[in-house]
């Protein structure tokens, strides 16, 4: 196979941050299959937050992506940094995802090519494929090759999800974020495993199966327009609706746009649900011990309130 | 029924016009104060954005005086305001207050549907008879306003111009025909031209960004005077009538436009965002480029299009060597701050002005 050896001297790096979290498997076995080696950013770093600082007034894990892609610099031949517009119809990302390659471009300097699709799935689904054939003439690739090695990826990736049924009698808190907060141990210090440790089970909104999701949010008036907000608030209303959890944590970072609106419409159901609800804020002036203590006194009222 | 809506600059003008044309009584709220900013802060989600709260307060003053609909407008995404109103509502139904929410998606369709469910009795001649009057006199103020920032930049005795506006609003206000509105029109641009005038040479600046912060005087502490006061030209990057002919209209002519700042901005921003901030880059290349002495670009804080633009804006400002002075407000932006980053600004264009 001629195309596969023209692209295997071509290093691509993964900035380990924002969707990576969502596609980063399907997007390293697209590129494997295409031929090319994928490096994949480190897990979250001080330093990295510090380089993603050059930026003002955005979310921390805008700060952080910038951190990431700061990082490979230098390592690897090009950059994937794809325009995620819409994932779904009639939905949207959100604006800073929307506009992440002209964010790194206008703020890092010295960096390698950059691959950078438009993703645009708001008028139909089958526009990914103008991304994927993009992509992979990028990298020398012809169209069928490109449709093939998407294809095999996107068979590897799907999987399907079930609600886990509760095993043991502790305590079960849903944990709403994004995944780019829950999973990034060092923008979310670690709430996920501070919440395991103090002996509750934790229901993550990629736990709830997407046909609850979608019939929950249809409670709500409008539709979501962000198609993770969607999924957050779908889950959430989904597990209060349930009864599945003994309470609720909602995650987000300051200055997240969606989040600040959709938290609103979930903490007024987990009132009417009368289901206990916590927001944690994060941003760089969070204190660890601060974050242990409110988690502490919330899974501590959960417990004395089940007793 | 007793219909109110938002406050956004000189929009009660045209949307008061445009409703009691269609028969509906109308109740615009109580002017933007301190107290609607306070009320909006407290009962709106922490993190939301300033526009949500101000017109939150607004709602809740419309609704102690005695409205009971509210219309508003929707919106498709990504910005937020296409979710203001079910926050909004929710919190309203909280307070207590019985009222209706009547929201008009930024389609043509979804405008006449909400008109006929409006108004469901009134015959076509007096739909159109309404929006002529009330289009003649929104982009009349828009008009005179554009006339009003010319002027006052060079005006002898400070505060003469503004004098004429009011007197020209309050004009169009109770004006009941379109032909009455052109003759205010015209005889105010000659009565705003006829300012006697300083000797000073004006500096050009654009304001650029989120356009209820641009056009909402209140909120954006008094922008535009200030900068006059200081001796600019201001230079809005949209109106009234720009947006509703655009995203209500869909004008050829204007969207023609907006593609062509798109394509301006392409270097630096390659798709939309939402909201204005493709807009924002593209006019400060094109302000650029038109040798403007200066830009300030102003968003409400946390703005999501508008974030991503100044941190952009930086780039084309260094490419095409021009001063951009970026202003977020919230409900805390203090006079003072404000004050102070302009006379600073100005100052700067000053220098660069002498050394050229």
């Amino acid at each position: 196979m001629e195309e596969v050896n023209l692209a295997q001297t071509i290093q691509i790096g993964l900035p380990r941050g924002l969707l990576y979290y969502e596609y980063g498997s399907l997007w390293q076995s697209f590129f494997e299959s295409l031929g090319a080696q994928v490096v994949v950013s480190g897990e979250t770093t001080k330093e990295m937050l510090n380089s993603g600082g050059v930026l003002d007034e955005v979310c921390l894990p805008l700060k952080v992506y910038v951190g990431h892609v700061a990082s490979l610099a230098g390592k690897t031949d090009c950059l994937f940094v794809p325009r995620i517009v819409s994932v779904a119809r009639q939905t949207y990302t959100c604006p800073k995802i929307m506009g992440l390659p002209d964010i790194i471009r206008s703020n890092i300097s010295g960096l390698p090519e950059i691959i950078d699709p438009n993703i645009s799935l708001r008028q139909r689904s089958t526009d990914i494929l103008d991304a994927v054939i993009d992509t992979g003439r990028r990298l020398g690739q012809s169209k069928t090759f490109s449709i093939r090695a998407w294809y095999f990826a996107w068979r590897q990736a799907k999987a399907k999800r079930t609600l886990p049924v509760a095993q043991s009698a502790n305590i079960r808190v849903g944990l709403i974020g994004h995944k780019y907060l829950i999973y990034d141990r060092f923008i979310s210090m670690n709430a996920l495993d501070k919440l395991l440790a103090a002996g509750v089970d934790i229901i993550t909104p990629d736990m709830v199966p997407a046909d609850q999701i979608d019939k929950a949010a249809r409670s709500i008036d409008k539709k979501i327009y962000w198609s993770y907000c969607h999924e957050l608030a779908g889950a959430a209303l989904a597990l209060i609706g349930q009864q599945a959890v003994d309470g609720l944590v909602f995650l987000t970072s300051f200055s997240c746009g969606p989040d600040s609106l959709i938290s609103e419409i979930i903490k007024r159901r987990t009132q009417a649900g009368n289901v206990p609800f916590m927001l944690l804020n994060l941003d760089e002036h969070t204190a660890e011990a601060g974050l242990l203590t409110r988690i502490e006194a919330f899974t501590d009222m959960l417990k004395r309130r089940n007793r | 029924m007793i219909a109110t809506f938002p406050h956004m600059g000189a929009l009660s003008v045209t949307l008061k016009s445009l409703l009691s044309g269609l028969g509906l009584t109308v109740l615009p709220p109580p002017p933007i104060s301190k107290l609607t900013l306070e009320i909006g802060a407290k009962y709106a989600p922490e993190t939301a954005c300033l526009p949500l709260k101000v017109t939150l307060g607004n709602y809740v003053e419309a609704l102690e005086a005695g409205a009971d609909t509210i219309i508003t407008c929707g919106g498709v995404g990504p910005c937020r305001l296409g979710y203001y109103a079910q926050i909004q509502q929710e919190i309203l139904k909280e307070l207590g207050y019985n009222f209706t929410m009547v929201t008009i998606e930024p389609t043509a369709f979804d405008v006449i549907k909400i008109i006929r469910q409006l108004a469901p009795k009134i015959s076509m001649t007096t739909i159109y008879r309404a929006f002529t009057l009330a289009g003649a006199k929104m982009s009349t103020l828009d008009e005179v306003e554009d006339v009003l920032r010319q002027v006052r930049a060079t005006e002898q005795v400070p505060g003469t111009s503004d004098h004429l506006y009011q007197q020209a609003v309050a004009e169009i206000d109770s004006a009941a025909d379109p032909r009455e509105v052109r003759v205010i029109s015209d005889l105010y641009r000659e009565k705003l031209l006829a300012v006697e005038k300083n000797d000073k040479n004006p500096y050009n600046i654009g304001v650029v960004g989120e356009i209820y912060v641009m056009l909402e005087d209140f909120v954006n502490q008094d922008l535009d005077r200030r900068l006059g006061r200081l001796g600019a030209h201001v230079h809005r990057a949209m109106s009234l009538t720009n947006y509703v002919r655009t995203h209500l209209f869909r004008s050829r002519s204007y969207i023609d436009r907006d593609n062509e700042i798109a394509k301006i901005a392409a270097p630096y921003l390659g798709h939309s965002i939402g909201g204005h901030g493709l807009k924002s880059i593209g006019t400060t290349v094109s302000m650029a480029k038109q040798r403007f002495d200066g830009i300030v670009h102003v968003f409400p804080f946390t703005c999501m299009p508008e974030i991503i633009a100044k941190n952009i804006l930086h780039q084309a400002s260094n490419d095409h060597n021009i001063p951009v002075l970026s202003l977020a407000f919230d409900e805390q932006s203090g006079q003072a701050g404000v004050i102070t980053r302009l006379e600073a600004f100005v100052d700067l264009l000053n220098y660069r002005r002498g050394r050229h």
